[in-house]
């Protein structure tokens, strides 16, 4: 189990990591979203060692690491450009770790070809452990830099975006090839990532990360569906956020209202989701729901679900998502007036801090 | 319109390719024309010139182009030349071995210990800066450092660390390759500088992360990335220091004579055949250690 606590780092005065408190357990699938420049690298740097934390403690187990050097700690760290050894073949890249540790190298040479051997069957590069790093594909780049990580059974395997310089069918089957590598071995994964459908498909749990502090941390369904925060509302990219203010119960946009009980007057923002949206062009929207005026502008196919983007007055576009095994495709005409409308249950209202008011203050004072 | 436009184009340019054939197929060899013409008059010429001359007769007075070996004997039998081979050699080594010792760590300052490219830059041309002057006088001020009255002297008597000053200082085989390794450091440690700093930091950081100690990565990852280097400088030096008199002649006092002094006087004294010979020699030799230095690495691949 590895513990931060309080830790932080600043470069030149600017706080890159600030009071971070987390628990990575054992065995678990963590993924870590945030925009760039939130600290997410940062963050990965400092628990591998390869930057040191300016205050607060982190340790692995219960030992106090927070000043030990990376090459004493035993965490993995996947490189984004993988760092593979241009002079060494794939075997001598994967079989560096054992050999040449400072703590506890293997040395005897059968033992660190079977251990090698068997980890390049795990990740699938049986075959090519005498190519040399040039001769490879970006996707078997990945895996030889993952397989020489692995090798060494580090408690904690950390990836920097692993997945981001592979093309999309590789993604694809990577996503679903690192989940199974990581479940044969069972050790532990934080998976850093800018990409949401990635950092919600892949994690057990995932953390949402913003300027360098920690905004939720819960199972990728409680932060898609309910994010604590306005921050991973934006970064989960499923929700259409407007920006008002609440007043006598309600969400004022513009001249319109929503209903929003309970939540306090002052600034907020409003969410919708973009498949809780509906879009009228004939039809008035059902009593019980609040609805948008908006400008239809033009649709995307995505296979099973169709997206279409409209232009509110003031010139934000509104995202509304279909699922096509609910409902047939729509054809709307560019430029045509609509009305978007949504269950105002099934809205989010976060405060001027960006913290969401929860189910309970909204009940209560209903 | 414009599709059809771009096909008459594209047919015109398939003819006229087809048309001209041999020349269009290898036009891009003709770049090299100037090149070759060039290293054939310059370099090949003379070369196969030089090889002939050096059988050719020598008397005190005349030289006749009657062939024989009369020179490649009088090199090898007697003590004065193949004396100045074998020093020439060993002063090389000497030189080699200490511009590597000395330019490596430098080089490890510049390329890895600094990460800024600027400063990087700036350094290197530091180590450039003695070359705004020129090389005679770079040698020659290493006389009034390293003689008998010299700076080294009196400041190591000023210390009271020496009673007598050290005279092996100048005029000798240990001057000479002070001097030629102060000159010749630079070439090493450039070529070897630029490796270091084309050294992803990211390697370093993941066989960190992989638990070897600095000591293993350099052994293991930053010395293997540098050879390359290490070669490129290895040949610059030794190119430059075989071929070397200028330096010997200023600093050993006539005393250290090396291959390339021979060629001077022999040449001066107007006896072709044998600097004829000694060129050769000095042409094998570099050829060899050119050879054996590329033999080290796969220089192709490692640029």
């Amino acid at each position: 189990m590895l513990e931060l606590s309080r830790v932080t780092k600043a470069y030149a005065g600017i706080p890159a990591i600030d009071a971070v408190d987390l628990t990575i357990r054992d065995d678990e699938y963590l993924t870590l979203l945030g925009p760039s420049g939130s600290g997410k690298s940062t963050l990965l740097r400092l628990i591998a060692g390869l930057d040191m934390a300016d205050s607060g403690r982190i340790s692995l187990d219960g030992d106090d690491i927070t000043f030990r050097p990376t090459h004493l700690r035993n965490l993995g760290f996947v490189q984004q450009s993988y760092g593979l050894f241009p002079h060494m073949n794939v075997f001598d890249n994967v079989a560096f770790g054992l050999r040449y540790r400072e703590i506890d190298p293997v040395t005897d040479d059968s033992e660190v070809t079977r251990r090698v051997r068997s980890i390049l069957d795990l990740v699938g590069l049986g075959d090519l452990g005498g190519r040399m790093v040039g001769q490879l594909s970006g996707g078997q780049k990945q895996r030889v830099s993952l397989a020489r990580t692995l090798v060494t059974e580090p408690k904690v395997c950390l990836l920097d975006e692993p997945l981001g310089a592979l093309d999309a069918n590789l993604r694809e089957r990577m996503t679903v090839e690192l989940r199974k590598i990581r479940e044969t071995l069972g050790v532990t994964f934080m998976h850093v990532t800018g990409n949401e459908a990635e950092a919600l498909a892949m994690g057990d749990r995932m953390i949402v990360l913003d300027r360098g502090r920690l905004l939720q941390v819960s199972d990728p369904d409680s932060v898609f569906r309910a994010p604590r925060n306005v921050g991973v509302a934006r970064f989960v990219n499923a929700y259409n956020i407007l920006e008002g203010e609440v007043s006598d119960g309600s969400f004022r946009y513009r001249d319109l209202r929503f209903p929003a009980h309970g939540a306090p007057s002052g600034r907020a923002s409003y969410a919708i989701r973009h498949d809780a949206a509906e879009i009228h062009t004939d039809t008035a929207p059902p009593e019980s729901h609040a609805s948008l005026p908006a400008t239809f502008v033009a649709s995307e196919f995505l296979g099973s679900r169709f997206f279409y983007f409209l232009r509110l007055p003031d010139g934000t576009i509104f995202d509304v998502e279909r699922h096509l095994s609910r409902e047939d495709p729509r054809r709307i005409e560019a430029g045509t007036a609509c009305t978007v409308s949504w269950d105002p249950a099934s809205a989010l209202v976060f405060d001027a801090q960006g913290a969401r008011l929860g189910d309970d203050t909204l009940k209560g004072a209903a | 319109m414009a599709d059809s436009t771009a096909d008459m184009a594209a047919g015109t340019a398939h003819a006229a390719r087809d048309g001209r054939g041999f020349l269009a197929r290898h036009g891009n060899y003709l770049l090299l024309v100037p090149g070759v013409i060039w290293m054939i008059l310059f370099l090949v010429v003379p070369l196969g010139m030089m090889v002939y001359v050096s059988f050719w007769t020598q008397t005190t007075f005349s030289i006749s182009s009657d062939l024989t070996l009369q020179s490649w004997i009088t090199f090898f039998s007697s003590d004065t030349y193949f004396g100045a081979l074998l020093r020439t050699l060993k002063i090389w080594l000497y030189v080699l071995v200490l511009t590597f010792v000395i330019g490596y760590p430098t080089a490890l300052f510049i390329g890895q210990v600094v990460r800024n490219k600027t400063v990087q830059t700036v350094l290197l041309v530091t180590c450039v800066i003695p070359f705004w002057t020129s090389f005679l006088i770079r040698v020659l001020a290493w006389r009034p450092m390293l003689g008998v009255e010299g700076a080294i002297n009196i400041l190591l008597q000023k210390f009271g660390l020496i009673a007598e000053p050290i005279e092996v200082l100048l005029f000798t085989e240990l001057s000479v390759v002070i001097g030629m390794v102060q000159i010749y450091v630079v070439f090493m440690v450039g070529p070897i500088a630029f490796m270091l700093a084309r050294i992803d930091e990211s390697l370093i950081e993941a066989a960190r992360d992989l638990g070897a100690s600095t000591w293993t990565i350099f052994r293991k990852i930053i010395f293997p990335l540098s050879l390359p280097g290490v070669v490129v400088g290895a040949i610059f030096v030794s190119v430059m220091v075989l071929g070397e008199f200028a330096t010997a002649s200023a600093l050993s006092g006539r005393k250290v004579n090396l291959l390339g002094n021979i060629i001077v006087t022999q040449v001066g004294s107007l006896k072709w055949a044998f600097a004829a010979v000694i060129g050769v020699i000095l042409t094998v030799i570099m050829a060899v250690v050119i050879t054996g230095l590329l033999r080290i690495v796969n220089l192709r691949r490692a640029l």
